[in-house]
């Protein structure tokens, strides 16, 4: 796992939370761990293939993902808003994993990223595989914001 | 008033799109994968598509490949999220007309489906 890859995703966090949410997303911690285990009640992976791979995590809690979706499509009723809460979240964790893979490939290479998974609430177990991961933590006036980076390169 | 397609696996950004392109064309039709995109642009015979490329099922690009096989002059602009150079140009050389990386600004969505028709 290398360290690097965590700055793709910073600067397209940050960018894509001030342009899809005009929200300022601000650095709080990074730690490495090793399995990209969520620690918030909703999460969204999404799979990485190509010249990196692995997965990606993002977390936050519910009230944050209700935030993202009254601003991604507003004037929508709060029931309304309730239904589409996790095709927000997932939509906006596929555009930060889209501008950090335009970063992470350069000119040359290819990657490719899977359609968002999201997943939440008390019944969700997943177990997650043992991965080197880069966790990154964000707060912002709407909430807290979890980045899970598990990648390796294609040949590793 | 040109007809368009939506095609996007995210409730949301169909939603943004069709808010944004309907203050001046009529959408037709919607679909969530490529699969479901060549059924409906066959029944409902578009102006133009909007394309999303990571999308389970049959993916974007798929889609545009097996939309331009069959219907050569399909005005397709792909939007998404993985903008990568490698990507671009595999779309550009497969008959996509344009492509627009998310996050996206209304005007520029709306720019790209005029020039179609100039």
């Amino acid at each position: 796992m290398k360290a690097e890859y965590a700055n793709p995703f910073i600067q397209a966090a940050v960018k894509t939370f001030k342009k899809e949410l005009d929200v300022q997303l601000n650095r709080n911690s990074l730690v490495v761990k090793n399995s990209p285990l969520p620690s918030k009640e909703l999460s969204i992976i999404i799979g990485v293939t190509g010249a990196v791979r692995g997965q990606v995590v993002y977390s936050m809690d519910d009230n944050v993902a209700m935030s993202v979706a009254k601003t991604m499509i507003p004037g929508r009723l709060p029931v309304e808003l309730k239904k589409l809460k996790n095709s927000a979240v997932s939509e906006l964790a596929n555009i930060i994993t889209g501008q950090a893979s335009i970063i992470l490939a350069g000119d040359n290479s290819k990657i490719d990223i899977t359609p968002p998974a999201v997943f939440g609430g008390a019944a969700a177990v997943i177990d997650f595989l043992s991965l080197q991961t880069i966790s990154l933590s964000f707060l912002s006036e709407i909430g807290s914001f979890e980045v899970n980076i598990a990648l390796t390169e294609e040949n590793v | 008033m040109k007809k368009g397609m939506i095609v996007d696996d995210a409730a949301v950004m169909r939603m943004r799109l069709r808010d944004i392109l309907s203050t001046r064309f009529s959408i037709v039709a919607e679909a969530e994968n490529g699969k479901q995109a060549i059924e409906e642009y066959q029944k409902y015979n578009p102006d133009f598509v909007t394309m999303d490329i990571s999308m389970a099922e049959m993916n974007g690009m798929e889609a545009l490949k097996g939309l331009i096989h069959d219907f050569p002059d399909a005005n397709i602009v792909m939007v998404s999220a993985v903008g990568q150079k490698a990507l671009v140009f595999e779309a550009l050389n497969n008959g996509a007309k344009d492509f627009i990386i998310k996050p996206f600004e209304a005007e520029r969505v709306l720019m790209a489906i005029d020039r179609l028709f100039e």
